[in-house]
Formats: structure tokens, C-alpha cells, sequence
């Protein structure tokens, strides 16, 4: 069993120092896609994370047991039984989310940050700590989720959570909403002002000059 | 990794494991979950045809929808309408989406020479209708489904009309593609609020709607208000509920 001190950088690594997103530029698709509001972007965020726990779990339980010929099949198996459940469950107990998330819950399939971490990690650690490196990748993705989703629902709509905050010119208030906050591309742009920011705070991040 | 798992024996043994344990858990959760996914699709379409009626839910919805709401199965050929037990079951596994594809009771229009105005391809002979009624037993409003195709791909909705079978009272879009901000604006109660009042036919346009039968439409979004001005033109006309409505205004509901 692994020591608490190697349990907290697994867990947390992956949020700042090590963020699937900002450095890795994993998971840059759903990123763009449910951020427009941060409810969708929160539902988001849990979904994806239990997805990529849950099935570095599996794989790492099965890890001696996979012949490495088919183990991204197997993989991908395991990966896309998870994503249908959870479809399923939300489909079941959040229908107007799940009708918003719409194809993207699907799409976790292929998030690039599932899989990654299980070829990466869980292939070659045991259960407890693959699971916690898939929390923590999760937790790394929804930071960055959760801020761009904050920026464009607060700037882009007035409101977050669907609560008015800054009322709009349209509805008799003060403030007119930043049409291109709504659209994809802007969270290209908090993305990038986000690793921006990130690389400013930590230096080693920064790529050597070649 | 032991080099006795690379075998073919032992590939194909964990392949086949692996997929029966996924495709149980996954059907389980399918199967189980199935009757809940239903209610809720159906209560959201309730939910839909309540909110174009006006009628505030508090409570259950499905409550409301059978005690204000009363479906009619309509010929769309002939504007005749039927409602209660012996079309119920029709009502009941009509789908908005699905059921224009099934070729027992549907048709393209193509083939029977009609004007794709709306850009749905395939309709269905029959369609329902929702009544609302007062609390006196008298027509409120008719809430009839609509779709067409917008910018992207086709809008879901329900226009309801006044008991005149003439004037609109509300227009609502459940479902559609359109570009949050700007197409996506159909949803807007702002933008839906405009249509109450005024009358058929609709014709939407650029900004400046001079009489009740003109609509401003959505700034930076032409498409999308070209596609719902034809929805409605499609729906309300002598294809759609057109002979239904004609109808409707001699009186067959009262």
C-alpha cells in the first residue's frame, strides 16, 4: 500500500501542477462545448471524473489479466460500458441536463484524459491508487471546467447557475452580455488565458526554449 | 505482464469475460432505468404543451396535463378529429421525432407532390393535437406540434392558437440545434412573447412588423427566423392543420 504522501500527489497533482487540460492539452473538445453554463459544465465535471475513477479502477483490477495485444480494446470496453451507465442514470434522474449535455455525455468515450490515464497510469499501478489518479485527473479537468464555465456564464449571460447576478440591457438592466462568451470559440481563449496565467505562477511549467 | 497472457486461449477468454460482465451491466442499467427515461420524456413534452397553453404547473404534471388538456388524434388530409379510448393507444405511442419514419403511417412528401416548405421530408397522416380547456368545458386554446428545419437541423415546438383558430397565443421550441446567442434565441421568452396577438398567417421579418400578422424576427439569426416563419406557414396550412383549423373556425370543437 502506498503512503499518504504519494496518495496526495496523485489525488492532487493533477489540479494544478499537473493539469490534464493546461498541460497536457488533454480533453480540449467537451472543454469548448459544455462550458457555456456552469450547471452544464458541474455535470459535466462529475460525470467525467466518475467515468475516469471508475474505469481506471476496472483496469487496474484486470491490469495482469490483459494480454497487451487487445488492451486498448479492452479498455475502451470498460470505458464505454461506464459512459453508457452514466447516460443512462442521468437520462433517468437529470433529463434536462442530460438533454442539454446531449451527445457530449457520450463523447466522454473518447475525452482523451480517460483514456490517457488509463494506459498511462492504471495499466501499471494497483486499484487504490489508480482510482485516486483517476479522481484526481478528474479534479484537474473540472477546475479548468468550472472556471471557463464560471467567466462565460457570468459574463456571457449575467447569471450563474441560472441565477441573474449582473442584470441584462434586454431584460431593463445595466449590463449587455458579451455575445462571443456564449459561442465555443471564447473558451479557447479563457483556456488560453488560463495556462497563461498557470505558467506565470508556475515557472517549470514553461517549455525550454529550443 | 506474464507472457502467458498473450496466448490466443487466454486473449479470447478475457475478450469474451470482459464483454459478457459489460453487456449485463449495461443492459441491466438500460432495463432498469427505461420505465424512468420514459416518464421523463413524456412529462417534458407534457411540461412543453402546458407551457404554450399558459397553464402554470404546480404539482404534478402529469396531473395537470390530464385534467386541462384533452389530445385529439387529427386527420391531416381531412381536419377530422377523434379523441378517448379508440385512439388513445395512437396518441400514446405517437412520437414527435421517431414516427414520421414509420412507413405504415407516414408518407414523404416528395411523393405525393406537396412543397417541402418546412424541410421535414416525411409527415405523418395523422397527428395529435392538444385542447386546452376552460374550466367551463370551452376551448381555450389549441396547442398544435410543430417542426421544421432551422439552421442546423430541425426545431421541435408547439404553436398554440387561440379557441378562434386565427390568433396565436404562444409559440415554444423544446428541441432544436440552433446557435446558442443567436438562433438559440427562439427559446427566449422576450422573442415568444411577440407572437402572442397576433394572427394567421405569420410572415417573419427582417425588424419593423408593421401589422398583426408580421413577426420581427431575430437579429443575426435570418435562417433560423426564415426556417420558423416556414414551420409555422408548413403547420398552419392547407398541408399541415390547415383543414383541421378550417374546422376549428366553423366551429367543430364547440
Amino acid at each position: 500500500m502506498a503512503d499518504t504522501k504519494e496518495m496526495k500527489s496523485v489525488l492532487f497533482g493533477p489540479v494544478l501542477a499537473n493539469n490534464p487540460i493546461a498541460l497536457q492539452v488533454l480533453g480540449i473538445c467537451s472543454a469548448l462545448a459544455v462550458t457555456s453554463s456552469l450547471k452544464n459544465a458541474l455535470i459535466m465535471s462529475i460525470a467525467l471524473t466518475l467515468v475516469t475513477a471508475f474505469s481506471s479502477f476496472f483496469i487496474s483490477i484486470i491490469r495482469n489479466q490483459i494480454p497487451s495485444s487487445v488492451r486498448i480494446i479492452v479498455q475502451m470496453t470498460i470505458i464505454a460500458s461506464l459512459v453508457i451507465v452514466v447516460d443512462q442514470v442521468l437520462q433517468a434522474f437529470s433529463y434536462a441536463t442530460a438533454k442539454e449535455l446531449s451527445v457530449f455525455v457520450g463523447l466522454i468515450i473518447t475525452n482523451c484524459i480517460v483514456m490517457g490515464r488509463a494506459e498511462a497510469y492504471a495499466m501499471k499501478s494497483p486499484p487504490v491508487m489508480s482510482f485516486l489518479d483517476g479522481i484526481g485527473n478528474g479534479l484537474g479537468y473540472s477546475v479548468v471546467l468550472l472556471t471557463v464555465g464560471f467567466i462565460r456564464e457570468l459574463f456571457g449571460k449575467g447569471s450563474l447557475f441560472g441565477v441573474e447576478i449582473i442584470p441584462l440591457v434586454q431584460d431593463g438592466g445595466w449590463y449587455q452580455p458579451m455575445g462571443l462568451l456564449i459561442l465555443p470559440p471564447s473558451a479557447f481563449f479563457i483556456i488560453g488565458l488560463f495556462i497563461w496565467v498557470l505558467r506565470t505562477y508556475k515557472k517549470d511549467q514553461v517549455e525550454a526554449k529550443g | 505482464m506474464s507472457s502467458n497472457n498473450e496466448s490466443i486461449g487466454k486473449t479470447l477468454s478475457v475478450v469474451v469475460a470482459l464483454c459478457l460482465v459489460c453487456a449485463i451491466i449495461v443492459s441491466f442499467a438500460s432495463v432498469q432505468l427505461r420505465p424512468l427515461q420514459q416518464a421523463n420524456k413524456t412529462q417534458d413534452i407534457q411540461k412543453n404543451i402546458l407551457a404554450a397553453a399558459g397553464i402554470d404547473v404546480s404539482g404534478s404534471v402529469s396531473e395537470t396535463f390530464k385534467a386541462k388538456i384533452e389530445t385529439r388524434l387529427v386527420n391531416m388530409e381531412t381536419g377530422e378529429s377523434q379523441t378517448g379510448e379508440a385512439v388513445q393507444a395512437k396518441i400514446d405511442a405517437f412520437d414527435f421525432e421517431k414516427s414520421k419514419f414509420d412507413q405504415k403511417i407516414s408518407f414523404a412528401l416528395k411523393a405525393e407532390g406537396i412543397k417541402d416548405i418546412a424541410g421535414i421530408q416525411r409527415m405523418t397522416h395523422e397527428s395529435p393535437a392538444y385542447i386546452s380547456k376552460k374550466a367551463d368545458g370551452s376551448t381555450d386554446a389549441i396547442i398544435l406540434p410543430i417542426q421544421g428545419y432551422g439552421l442546423w437541423g430541425i426545431m421541435y415546438g408547439f404553436l398554440a392558437l387561440e379557441s378562434d383558430g386565427e390568433t396565436i397565443k404562444d409559440i415554444n421550441f423544446y428541441k432544436h440545434g440552433e446557435t446558442p446567442g443567436l438562433g438559440g434565441e427562439i427559446q427566449n421568452p422576450q422573442w415568444t412573447a411577440k407572437w402572442g396577438g397576433k394572427e394567421l398567417p405569420i410572415d417573419v421579418v427582417k425588424s419593423g412588423a408593421k401589422n398583426d400578422h408580421q413577426i420581427d424576427g431575430l437579429s443575426g439569426a435570418t435562417l433560423t427566423s426564415n426556417g420558423v416563419d416556414h414551420t409555422v406557414d408548413f403547420w398552419t396550412g392547407e398541408n399541415g392543420f390547415g383543414p383541421f383549423l378550417a374546422r376549428v373556425r366553423e366551429g367543430a370543437l364547440k
